[in-house]
């Protein structure tokens, strides 16, 4: 299955309709991986945005002359709208904050163009710099990698922090003893294999996106 | 009378909710057809899969789904298997868990990943690739692949594994090393425990390093190694009386110790930040 194809079974993946290549995609491919986080972390900010009333009829008329003109939509014999697209009904109820799903995704993007990435995997010098100037909270990456966690697997939470609570530390120790002792080549060894660490405590938070 | 009746009806009652409770399981078998060097990769969420060696060009799958809420997508292409447990709505740890037990040839390369597991592979020549988070590890009687295993917090156990590559990555599962030999012996454990039992052999190069984790290991008293030991924060000491070597790193007493014995035909390399490090010799009867 190519992202195209993927991109195609998602609206219907997302009311639970997974097909196994569906599932093969999603464990291969780490962009699309990516965005069905960030797509079910807005539809999760989206559903704890207070309640704004109904909008008025005439929202409602100008969403259907702009999705008129683009060809989205056409009227039919019936007289009732035929969708060219045809878009689920929870996609449809997300429509129905136009304002918020904007809002939300120009903090996603801005949160995007920051450097998070496609991938939540760090690169060790990134991670270094990040980690050192976020200590002891936890760095962009880490909480980004715990909402993710958190929305699907809510049960593995607690224990993905404690895991990255430990991971940091050890980086944190081994920075200390390469700054220490640059040359050491224990203390070497001991930062890599604590981003080691790091970068597979990341890889398991994603692989572990399987139903 | 009432009372004989009432016990009747109980005992009918335990016997058809046993009945009902047996056939919620669901069994499911499968045969695959393979060639030389088949590669059988299960994804499964909830429960253990056991995976051994003893079919002749055929890989024999036994799953035994606990509920309906979980279904098994099986495919095949070539000589590659999957086998995925694709948990429906509703499902959870309980309801969501499949068992496998598979059979494969012994030159089989298999690749497993599970939340709970536990994991259970032995007598294979392939490849072995386990991915866990919280399930139990055991690894028994392989020889001449690879062997990488990932945990966060599942127990590791090797036993007798010999002329591998052994790369094993544990957060905070305690990992123990039985009779394990090979060209590379690797473990990189953050705060669980590292434990080796075995005579270094192969000529190879082990590596067991820890963050907080102690490392405990024990070697014959003619071994043929060249073995370096530092801790930073941590008690190091050997039973051992080792020729000493020159070393990059100043050496500390109680800190580190360096040195050979006998050919020094294998590498050995023990660091520990914080964790104990105790050199052990094995006593013999």
């Amino acid at each position: 299955m190519t992202c195209a194809e993927f991109e195609q079974v998602l609206p219907d993946a997302s009311e639970g309709n997974r097909e196994f290549e569906y599932e093969q995609h999603l464990r291969s491919c780490s962009a699309c991986r990516s965005l069905v986080a960030d797509l079910n972390a807005i539809s999760q900010q989206a559903r704890d945005l207070p309640d704004c009333g109904d909008p008025s009829p005439r929202v409602w008329n100008s969403i259907e002359i702009a999705l008129t003109r683009e060809g989205i939509i056409r009227p039919s014999s019936r007289g009732e709208l035929a969708s060219v697209h045809r878009f689920p009904t929870r996609w449809r109820s997300a429509w129905l904050l136009p304002a918020a799903a904007a809002l939300l995704v120009t903090a996603g993007v801005v949160r995007y163009e920051r450097g998070t990435g496609p991938s939540v995997m760090p690169n060790a010098p990134d991670a270094t710099a990040q980690v050192a100037s976020m200590r002891p909270e936890q760095s962009p990456d880490d909480r980004q990698l715990i909402e993710s966690v958190a929305l699907r697997m809510p049960a593995m939470k607690a224990s993905y922090e404690a895991n990255l609570q430990d991971v940091n530390s050890y980086i944190r120790d081994a920075e200390q003893s390469v700054k220490n002792n640059p040359n050491d080549e224990a203390a070497q060894q001991y930062l890599s294999n604590a981003y080691e660490q790091r970068e597979m405590v990341y890889e398991m938070a994603e692989e572990r996106s399987l139903p | 009378m009432l009372s004989r009746q009432r016990a009747a009806q109980l005992v009918i009652l335990v016997v058809l909710v046993g009945v009902v409770l047996a056939t919620a399981e669901d069994r499911k078998e499968y045969r695959f057809k393979v060639r030389k060097g088949a590669s059988i990769s299960v994804v499964n969420q909830y429960g253990p899969i056991s995976v051994k060696a003893g079919a002749r060009k055929q890989v024999l799958v036994t799953a035994i789904l606990r509920s309906d809420k979980v279904e098994i997508d099986q495919g095949q292409s070539g000589s590659r298997i999957t086998l995925l447990s694709h948990l429906l709505p509703g499902a959870d740890a309980t309801s969501g868990q499949v068992e496998y037990q598979i059979v494969v040839p012994t030159d089989a390369s298999v690749t497993l990943r599970s939340t709970t597991g536990p994991l259970h592979v032995e007598k294979l020549h392939g490849d072995v690739i386990l991915e866990s988070n919280t399930a139990n590890v055991d690894l028994r009687d392989l020889a001449n692949g690879h062997v990488h295993v990932k945990t966060l917090n599942g127990l590791v156990t090797l036993t007798n594994i010999v002329d591998g590559h052994v790369e094993i990555t544990s957060l905070g599962g305690d990992v123990m090393l039985n009779a394990v030999s090979g060209p590379l012996v690797e473990v990189n454990s953050s705060s669980g425990k590292i434990n080796y039992d075995g005579d270094f052999g192969g000529e190879g190069e082990y590596s067991l390093t820890s963050h907080t984790g102690d490392i405990e290991a024990t070697a014959p008293g003619d071994a043929s190694i060249d073995v370096t030991a530092r801790s930073e924060q941590g008690k190091v000491i050997s039973d051992f009386s080792l020729q000493p070597k020159h070393t990059s790193f100043p050496m500390r007493a109680g800190s580190a110790f360096a040195g050979t014995m006998g050919k020094a035909a294998s590498s050995v390399r023990l660091f520990s930040f914080s964790g104990k490090i105790h050199l052990k010799k094995r006593q013999t009867n």
